[in-house]
This record gives C-alpha cells, structure tokens and sequence, in this order.
C-alpha cells in the first residue's frame, strides 16, 4: 500500500497536530511534518495547501498574511477551538482504530 | 454554518485577492525550500528544480488550492438551485406558502411601521420627554392673561410658551393666497428647542412694540413660494395685507401639532387685542408648551399649575370654583393623544395575524414534513447524513422565507401607501411614516424562526430514527406527536381568529350604530365652503351686506334649492364657546351653581335652518326682519332650553353674551327654539347652542352653505363667491357626506384592518383545519376501509372524524372568546353605541366561526365515508 495514499484523510489531523504547538506558515508545517514523522510519513507537499485552505474555510484554522524577510509576505495559520476540539475526537478514534487494527493483525501470532 | 457562510461570500467577494494571497503563499514556500536545499550545499538551479518537484508543480498546486474555494461554493449554490427546484415541484405547497409570507409580513410590517412612527419614535425636538403641553379646563384654549401670570409664577419650566393656530393672507399678488400659520411666543422655538434652517428664529427683541413685523416661514414654503432662494431672508412679504420681513427658514419636516407654513409672533397680535386676547374670559384656542427643569416630574408640575390656577381663580374671583383645573399632559401624550387607541388596536391585530401566520406555516411544514419522510428515509437509507438532509431543508426554508420577505417588502410598502391615502388628514406625524427596515426584519425572522422550529421537529425525529437502525415503518403515517402537535396549533389557529373575528363584529356593529344616529339635520345634498373677509377693507357694515349677496348669489346657481351662511358648521365641532347671562339672575348665583351659562355661540343667516332642515320647534327663525338696526334677537336650541328653562317657556327670555362684569354686545330677545343637532360628532352628545344673527352679529370668517337638488359641481359654489368679489379667498369646499365620512375615517380604518384581518384568519384557519382532518382521513385509510368492511354506517365514520374536529374547534373559540373579553378594554374608546363586551356580537362571532370550521371538518369527514373498503384494502 502507498504510504500517501494512507496518509489522504489523516493530513488534516496531522496538520491540526502541529499547529496545536503553534502557528506556523505552509512551508513551516511541511518541514514539521517531516521532522515529527521522520520522513516516514512524506507526503507531497502540494496537497498541503488545499487541505490548509479547506480546513479554514472549515472554520478549524485562521490565518494572517505577515510581513517575512525579504519584503515577503507569508500566511501564517493559527488552531482555532473547533479545530482543537475535532483534534482531540478524530485523536481519539485514531487510538481506537490503531489497537482494533494491531488486536487483529496480531491475532494468532 | 453562519460563519462558514460569511466566509464564502467574504471569499467570492475577494476572489482576486485570495489568488494573489495564494501565489504570495506558495512563493514563500518555494523560496524557503529552495534556501534549505542551498544550504546543504545543493546549486541554486538543481535546488528550485527540487523545491518544484516536491510541491507538485506550481501552476497545479495553486490551481488545486483555488478549487477548495470554488468547491465550497460550488455545494452552497448546488443546495440553492435543488431547493428551487424542489419547490417549483410542490407549486401548490409554494404558492400557499408564499402567499401566507407576503400577507403576514407586509401586513405585519406596514401597520407596525405606522405604529411606530407614530406612537414610539422619540418627537423630532431634543429632550421631549421634558416637554409638556398645557391647556385650561376640560382641555380648552387658555386665556392670555391666564397664561402671562402662569409664566410669572411657574417655577417648574425652564420656559413656558404658548402658540395659535391660525390662518393667514399671503397679499403678495392680486389674487391673495390662504396659508396655515402659527402664532407664537416670542420664546417658542427656544422651548421646543428648534433651530432655524437658514436664517434665524424669533427672540425676545423681536417682539417689542418698535421692532418691525418679522416672519418665519417653513421649508416647504420657502421651496415652494420663495423659489427655495437663499436670498429670500430680509425680503417683504405683504400678510395679511401687512408688510413682514423673513427672518428665517424651519428645517424641512418641522412641524408642531398641525402643519403650518407661516410663523408670526404671537405678542404683537395680543397688543392688537386681535380676537379680544386680551380679555381674561376670551378662551381662544391657544394652548401652551413647557420645558420642564430637568428632574422636575409631570406630576409635580402639574400640582404646580393646578395651585397656580386656584390662587388666581381666588384673588379675580374671590372663590375656587369646581371648574379651576389646569390640564398638563406630555407633549408626546398629546400629539398622540387621539390616534393611540387605534393605533394599539391594529398593532394588536397585525401581531395576532402574525401569529396565525406563523401557526400556519408551522402546520404547513409539518404536513409537508409528514408528506416527505418516505423520501428523507430513502435518502438516510442509501448514505445521506443527518447534516446533509438538515443543510438543505435549511436552504429551502431559507429560500422560501427570504422569498417571502422580499415579496413582502413590496406588499407592505403598497399597503403602507394604501394607508396613508386613507388616513385622516390631521393623523399626526403622517409625514414621518415609511417602511421600516428594523420591523420588517423581525417579522421575517419570526416567520423563519418559525419555519425553523416546525420545520424541523419531523426531521430530526426519523432522522434519528433510521440513525438508531429502527424498523422502517410505512410510507406515511405521521408520528403521534406531530399529530398532536398539529392539533395544538389548530386551537391556537382557532383561538387568534375568534379575537380577530369579535373586533372585526364589534366594529362592524360600532359602524352601523353610528349610521343610525339621527344627525338632526338632513346631511344629504349639502355642499359647504369657507371664505374669509379680513383686512380694513371689510368694516363690519360691508360683511353685513356681503352675507346676504353670497346667498342670494349661491341660490341663483343652477341646482341650488337654498342656501345660507353659518359661522359652524355641524359635525365639525363648535369654534365660539362663550359664557352668557339670563336676565333675572346674578353672577353670585352661578357661583353657587358651579358653573356660568355656556353655549356654543353660532352666528347664522337668515334661512339657515331651512337649508339644513333642521326642525323649528317654537317660536319663529331669523328672517329679513332682522336687520343689523332692528332689536337684537337669539335662537337657542332645545338641549339649552331645557336646561335653563325646564317648564318651557323660554320665548321672549332675554340673554347677553359674557359676564356682568364684562358684558359682549347687547341683551337679546330668544324668539326661536330649534331640534338639537350633532354639532360635535355623531358619536357627541349634543352641546348647548346659541344662534345669533350674522346680520347683528358678523364674523371674519363664515361657512356658505347650499342644498342641491341633484349634485353641483363642487367648484361651482366658489366660482359664485367669487364672481361678487375675485379677491375672497375660498377654501375647504366640501360636501357634507364627505364631512361626516372624514369624522369616522379613525374607526372605519380599525373596522376595515380588522374586517380584512379576520376574514383572513377564519379563511385560514378553515383552510388549515380541513388540511389535518384531510390528513387524518388520509392516514387512515386502511382503517376506514376495515370499519366500513365490517359495516360502520355513514354517519359513524363521519362522526368519526367530526367529533375530534369539533373538540378542537370548541376548545379554539372558549380560549379565543376568553381572550377577546380580556382585551376588549383596548376597543374600548372606538365602539359607540355598544360595549366593547357586547355579548351578541361575541355570540355571533362564535357562532359564525363554529359554522364555518364545521363546513371545514364535514366536507374531509364525507370524503371519508365515502372511502371504498375493497380500494383502501388493496392499496399499499
């Protein structure tokens, strides 16, 4: 199974995840997401801006253009109450699903 | 949802800009990158080559990221255009639907804006609570030298003045023009605390003896007389064949009591002794406005003024009699005074119609709920989420009250427009009204929160059942409490239409009462015109001669039967209300009494009670005898005579005008006694009257009046005037039908709003109770066919569904009726001749609603009987 392919409805969770720990701008999630994960979960970055967008227009982020270096602009993305409240329920499930999934991979050995 | 919502619109509208916030973005992205692959070590070329790749290629990254926008409203406009369409598919649930919006809302929202207006919005002067409006006894015009010693001694205003309403020439060009004016005091505008538009307002200086004649006039006037010219102030206005100079311009839409175009000081006039103002018995219709200290209470002002008035009744006349009372009233009190009534009346009706709307949307939606639940379980069934199915019924309601409200808009502005050509003319504040946008959105948010509610009480319910995995039951029957809840709306339905009815039957009756009032005089026919013979050029001598050539004039006039001259006319009230003497008795005796004789004096010309056809019941009338040189004679009418001479012999008594202190003109001969008419009102008791020959007695401004035979052009009776002399002003021509249908326009309005109301109401209630009993019938169809298969007779199944129906209409009218009798005590002050409980008229309205929702249930109960047991079995 393609690991990217798996990672298309956690994205949003795993976003949500390190945004908990602070704003942060696009290319500064991407690296994150690379960090935490240790490139095990590497995923295109491409995809992150929809899903960055999406999850705003969700109501689950905020975001701000500020000022960067270099006379640049960049958008930073800050976690809002609803998107910590789904955090922590889709968290939840998540550790449900993962112990059905090792009880029954498991099984028999 | 609401902020998701905002955030789309938010980001339709600045389309252009998130693309360019966008771009920005994944710019910063790529630079980023491409200085962290640099930094360990990598060429800048291979590195944005790098930076590209993992993003996904620029172009697509930011094509992808602009279609999350374009998808969300993508979804938003896929709902809008489904609930159009599904709406477009039920027309008849539409249709109805929509109609019951538009009459609830813009009905709703025009009568309460005219309540508003009229009632509630602050009055256009700063502080108004601080001011008050005061008047003598019974509400009458105060004595100028009454008012003066109020002003000394008052201590609770920060100003006390006083203003007339008026009219005045404007003697500019040959022909001269008549306007409404007011006179007031030169601390007037101060009080009320207006400021001028352009120029200046009176002051102190301008109204001592040396200062010139000044004007202010109104910004209508200045628009319309003065060319809206700034340079109008400091001009000569020649009124009242007099030269004034303008000093100044009212903002536009000023207005006090009644409109006015002319301004003049009021303390020039009284140096003038115009209209005897400055005898203390002369009660012209001068009224005055204060502005109270602040803190200081209306309560405790008028303890002031009362005490005032008692301590000058005692110094002038050694005695406080009964009749020492000073009336001191907000102003806003008064300027509403008259309307309130009606106003409270309709607003109530408006709301119950609101409410009955709304129960009927409610059920509406409940059977539409009802109808649809097969096709919301399908699509739970095959994966449609709860959210799914609650966002589009959202949408569809949304789309429904939103069309609702927008029609409703455009019905209550034609309503308002409707209403404001019916109005009475002196309805105050009529020019403040226009459609209120803060109203019109309440009522439109009710009827969506209504919508809301019984909307989706049916849904969330199967639902959340089929979420349960319960047992799908069949196609249509409705769950037991939506039944119930639809009964419940059914009485409430009922119950609103029952209090509407009853004020719609007590107007009704009021209306049919007043008709029946036996004016006195013959009102048919009888066409009436005022003219005015002011200035020097009219001596006493000259009016004389003028009455009679007017009515020699009109009966020439092809169609006219008689004619005559009066300085009252009936139905429009008395204007000269004066004390008199009767020889024989002393003024102590009246003291004693309480209270000087008093009448309604009416100067009138010889033939004047022929033209009217009012009856003489002694002695003779006016004729050519009486002549400003013959002996001074009276007429009295027969309320007076019985009160003043109850063994009835008042011919040939003799009366004079004022007291003895302080007689007007001479003592006069009573040589007639006619009928009582409704000098004030059909709906006023009759007042006492005194008539005087115009010949002996001649004013400035008289009333002719003409009965025709068959209907006279209306300007026919002033082009007569007006061929003895082009330079009369004529004015106010009128018949008396019209007259008489002017004073009853205040109730006539309540009568039709209510009438058309509760016509609405029955039909709506009819309507809706035929629905559920239908529905009722519908949903137990099977059962029917099993009690006729095992043989119910026709009037069982009948009774059946007849007996719950007349349960509910039963306990809808006793609620409604209890209701209607709670809230009688608001029609009190507009029926006439009955009560506002009259028990016949809420027998009848029981009755006929009784009738008419047994019509509703019988005609779905026969349908019932008539159901085929061998079709209803088969079917489903």
């Amino acid at each position: 199974m393609n690991k990217t392919q798996l990672l298309q409805g956690t994205l949003d969770l795993l976003i949500l995840r390190i945004l908990d720990l602070g704003p942060n701008h696009g290319w500064g999630i991407s690296n994150r997401l690379q960090q935490i994960s240790l490139d095990g979960l590497k995923t295109s970055q491409g995809s992150l801006y929809p899903a960055l967008h999406r999850l705003e227009l969700r109501g689950e982020l905020k975001s701000e253009m500020t000022a960067s270096e270099n006379n640049r602009r960049a958008r930073v993305y800050t976690i809002t109450g609803a998107g910590r409240k789904r955090l922590t329920k889709e968290a939840e499930m998540w550790d449900a699903f993962a112990l059905s999934m090792r009880r029954v991979l498991r099984m028999g050995r | 949802m609401m902020t998701r919502l905002l955030a789309s619109l938010r980001g339709r509208l600045r389309r252009r800009r998130i693309e360019r916030e966008i771009a920005e973005e994944l710019q910063d992205h790529l630079e980023r990158e491409i200085a962290a692959h640099q930094m360990r070590g990598v060429s800048p070329d291979e590195a944005r080559r790098l930076a590209l790749r993992d993003l996904g290629g620029l172009v697509q990254t930011r094509d992808a990221t602009r279609d999350v926008y374009a998808t969300w409203l993508d979804g938003l406009w896929r709902d809008l255009r489904y609930a159009v369409r599904v709406l477009r598919r039920a027309p008849r649930f539409t249709v109805t639907a929509l109609t019951l919006l538009v009459v609830g809302i813009g009905s709703t929202t025009a009568i309460i804006s005219v309540a508003y207006a009229v009632l509630l919005r602050p009055l256009p002067y700063p502080d108004p609570e601080r001011l008050v409006f005061l008047a003598e006894k019974d509400g009458g015009g105060i004595a100028w030298p009454d008012f003066q010693d109020w002003r000394a001694r008052a201590t609770s205003f920060d100003g006390l003045a006083s203003s007339l309403a008026d009219s005045v020439l404007l003697t500019n060009g040959p022909v001269p023009k008549r306007f409404e004016s007011r006179s007031v005091t030169a601390n007037f505008f101060r009080v009320i605390g207006s400021t001028a538009y352009r120029g200046r307002l009176f002051d102190e200086a301008d109204s001592r003896p040396e200062s010139g004649a000044t004007v202010v006039v109104s910004h209508g006037f200045w628009l319309r007389e003065l060319g809206g010219d700034a340079a109008a102030i400091g001009q000569t206005m020649s009124i009242n064949r007099r030269p004034f100079t303008i000093i100044g311009i009212m903002p536009p839409g000023f207005r006090y009591m009644t409109p006015a175009d002319v301004y003049l000081l009021l303390e020039p006039q009284v140096a003038a002794n115009y209209r005897g103002m400055q005898s203390r018995l002369t009660h012209t219709t001068l009224f005055a406005v204060g502005r109270m200290k602040p803190g200081v209470s209306v309560i405790a002002a008028r303890t002031e003024m009362q005490a005032i008035a008692e301590a000058l009744a005692l110094e002038s006349t050694g005695k406080v009699g009964p009749y020492v009372r000073v009336q001191l009233v907000s102003l806003s009190d008064r300027i509403v005074g008259t309307m309130a009534p009606t106003l409270t009346v309709l607003s109530g009706a408006v709301t119950l119609l609101l409410l009955i709307t709304c129960v009927n949307l409610a059920a509406m939606l409940l059977n539409r709920a009802t109808a649809r639940s097969h096709e919301f379980r399908i699509r739970a069934a095959i994966g449609g989420s709860r959210w799914v199915l609650i966002r589009q019924l959202l949408v569809e309601h949304g789309v429904l009250v939103g069309a609702g409200g927008l029609l409703g808009a455009a019905a209550g502005a034609a309503i308002l427009t409707g209403l404001i050509a019916a109005a009475p003319r002196d309805m105050p504040r009529l020019d403040e009204i226009h459609l209120d946008l803060a109203v019109l959105m309440w009522t439109t948010l009710a009827c969506a929160a209504c919508a809301g509610v019984f909307g989706f009480v049916p849904i969330v319910k199967t639902a959340g059942t089929i979420m349960q995995g319960a047992v799908v039951r069949s196609g249509r029957g409705p769950t037991r409490s939506a039944t119930s809840l639809r009964w419940g709306l059914m009485i409430a339905e009922m119950a609103v239409a029952t209090v509407l009815l009853a004020g719609a039957g007590l107007m009704v009756h009021t209306m049919l009462r007043l008709t029946r009032v036996d004016p006195g005089f013959d009102p048919h026919n009888l066409q009436a015109s005022s003219f005015s013979l002011t200035g020097a050029s009219w001596p006493d001598a000259r009016k004389q001669v003028f009455y009679d050539a007017v009515v020699e004039r009109l009966r020439a006039v092809p169609g006219v039967e008689s004619a005559a001259v009066t300085y009252s006319l009936p139905i429009l009230g008395s204007n000269w209300w004066q004390v008199f003497m009767i020889e024989g008795t002393t003024a102590e005796h009246w003291i004693a009494v309480g209270e000087f004789p008093n009448a309604g004096m009416v100067p009138v010309s010889a033939g004047y009670f022929e033209a009217l056809r009012i009856p003489l019941l002694k002695g003779r009338s006016f004729d050519r005898t009486d002549t400003p040189d013959s002996a001074p004679v009276a007429m009295i009418n027969s309320r007076l005579a019985r009160r003043y001479w109850p063994d009835g012999d008042s011919i040939g008594k003799q009366i004079r005008q004022g007291l003895p202190a302080d007689p007007f003109g001479p003592w006069r001969t009573i040589v007639g006694v006619v009928g009582d008419i409704k000098q004030e009102g059909l709906d006023q008791n009759t007042p006492q009257q005194v008539f005087l020959p115009a010949v002996q007695v001649p004013r400035t401004t008289m009333f002719a009046v003409a009965r025709t035979e068959r209907s006279v052009a209306s300007s026919s009776l002033d082009q007569a005037i007006h061929d003895l002399d082009p330079a009369i002003p004529v004015f106010n021509d009128r018949t008396m039908d019209r007259i008489m249908s002017e004073a009853a326009s205040r109730r006539r309005i309540a009568m039709i709003v209510l009438t058309v109301f509760g016509s609405v109401a029955v039909i709506l209630a009819a309507v809706g109770l035929y629905g559920v009993i239908s529905q009722g019938v519908a949903d137990r169809r099977q059962e029917i066919g099993v009690r006729v298969a095992l043989g119910a007779t026709y009037a069982q199944v009948v009774g059946l569904f007849l007996r719950h129906g007349l349960i509910v209409v039963g306990f809808g009218i006793g609620c409604g009726s209890a209701a209607a009798l709670a809230m009688s005590r608001s029609l009190k002050s507009l029926v006439f001749g009955i009560t506002a409980t009259d028990p016949a008229t809420l027998a009848a309205t029981a009755a006929l609603l009784a009738l008419v929702a047994l019509v509703a249930c019988y005609m779905p109960a026969r349908s019932a009987a008539r159901v085929d047991p061998l079709e209803a079995l088969r079917s489903d």
